[in-house]
């Protein structure tokens, strides 16, 4: 069953520096909510799969360097995109700006691909870009998205509108993955103290902001 | 009674966070679907189990290249009792994508400890967790909504340490939940669902 050929989407994952592109792909890898900012330089390919009504799907998520001094290739990237997601920073006016530029550059190499537009950060009480100067996807037949990778507000609505836009079904939904049976595992004495060693260290660590929004 | 929803994901409507708005859609378009996909049925592999305790909570997992804390995901953590081996396993998915974020057996050997600073959350170790379908050595933290709940959670993962340490003894298990009993965790503490609305202060703009 497991050999099963996945069907896979080329994504492409664009918007300018600092939007969120790279936390919102780590959020939905790991679940890791990344606070850092790190550029990235050129294109990451990050395989996102999901579980749905319809089998399981892999969206081959390109993840874009925002910053034109890291860009490199755009095009390259975009060729055969079969769908995209295109991230501005609701704190921020220029990147709401810049969207239309994207969304240019996006549509000269993939024509007519369903397309989300994605207003991160709206975890943020100083919000700039307001809803009702949030226009461009009406004229371009984009879905819109107020989301936070922060909360996860909305954060699987992109990639379910993608998906039941690629599949052809509105009523695709995602669902429960297998949990198979744990095993229960026999481990080496020493290798688990050495773990209980790690363990204390690491219960001396803090636990990452508390607040909880979404609990 | 009125809400039976435990085959169902508990969060539908999620909070919205203040600063989100209500933003006009654009027309439904019709795009050339990329691949045809017949519906099928998943196996969930609960359905040999039953919950003998479900809480929500926010899980962690040490990383420790970087000696720090991550996120792992936020969703309700269950104790799940298999029906013929009455082995009780820890299971979590998180919210929305129902992905696993912790999946194994309670051994005899995990014990809850404190993480500094804080009354409402635990960490342990698990030699061999399953969330990725392979066996992964993992330190976990988990942090809920308030001490008494986290009380609780410690007082539930015990209970299934020693009912999983008698089976491998060759006792009989301490937990044995009836038909009814499955039921009961609808009486536990249920996520709030309501309470961010009420920060809603939106009309702002401009």
């Amino acid at each position: 069953m497991a050999t099963a050929t996945v069907p896979e989407f080329k994504l492409v994952l664009v918007g300018d520096g600092g939007t969120g592109k790279t936390t919102f792909v780590k959020r939905h890898r790991s679940g890791e909510f990344e606070k850092k900012y790190i550029a990235t330089v050129g294109v990451q390919v990050h395989p996102i799969t999901f579980q749905t009504t319809h089998g399981v799907i892999c969206f081959n998520t390109w993840d874009t360097a925002g910053q034109e001094k890291f860009g490199g290739l755009r095009d390259g990237y975009y060729i055969q995109g079969q769908c995209a997601i295109i991230m501005f920073d609701v704190t921020s006016r220029i990147t709401y700006k810049s969207v239309p530029n994207w969304h240019r550059d996006l549509t000269r190499v993939c024509e007519n691909i369903p397309i989300v537009l994605c207003g991160n950060k709206v975890d943020v009480k100083e919000r700039k870009v307001k809803a009702k100067t949030i226009t461009f996807h009406r004229k371009k037949n984009l879905q819109y998205y107020d989301i936070s990778a922060k909360s996860n507000f909305n954060f699987e609505k992109p990639f379910l509108w993608l998906a039941r836009k690629l599949v052809g079904d509105a009523n695709l939904q995602f669902t429960a993955a297998p949990a198979l049976q744990p095993p229960s595992a026999e481990i080496d004495p020493a290798l688990m103290q050495q773990y209980q060693q790690e363990l204390d260290q690491a219960a001396a660590q803090p636990l990452p902001d508390d607040d909880d929004d979404d609990m | 009674m009125s809400d039976d929803k435990q085959t169902t994901p508990t969060v539908e409507e999620t909070q919205a966070p203040a600063a989100a708005e209500e933003v006009e859609p654009s027309t439904e378009v019709h795009f050339e679907p990329v691949v045809k996909l017949a519906e099928v049925e998943t196996k969930t592999l609960e359905e040999d189990e039953k919950v003998f305790f479900k809480l929500r909570a926010k899980l962690f997992r040490f990383d420790k290249e970087n000696s720090e804390w991550k996120e792992r995901g936020t969703g309700d953590v269950k104790l799940l009792q298999h029906k013929t081996t009455h082995n009780i396993r820890i299971l979590m998915r998180r919210d929305k994508t129902l992905k696993i974020c912790a999946n194994h057996l309670i051994a005899e050997d995990m014990t809850l400890s404190p993480n500094i600073g804080s009354e409402r959350s635990w960490v342990w170790n698990v030699a061999a967790d399953f969330s990725e379908g392979e066996a992964c050595h993992e330190m976990l933290a988990i942090r809920f909504s308030n001490a008494e709940n986290a009380l609780l959670f410690k007082e539930k993962f015990n209970l299934a340490r020693e009912n999983n340490a008698a089976i491998k003894k060759g006792d009989e298990p301490l937990v044995k939940l009836s038909e009814s009993e499955d039921q009961k965790e609808e009486s536990q503490p249920k996520p709030e669902e309501t309470p961010a609305k009420e920060e809603e202060p939106k009309k702002n703009d401009e």
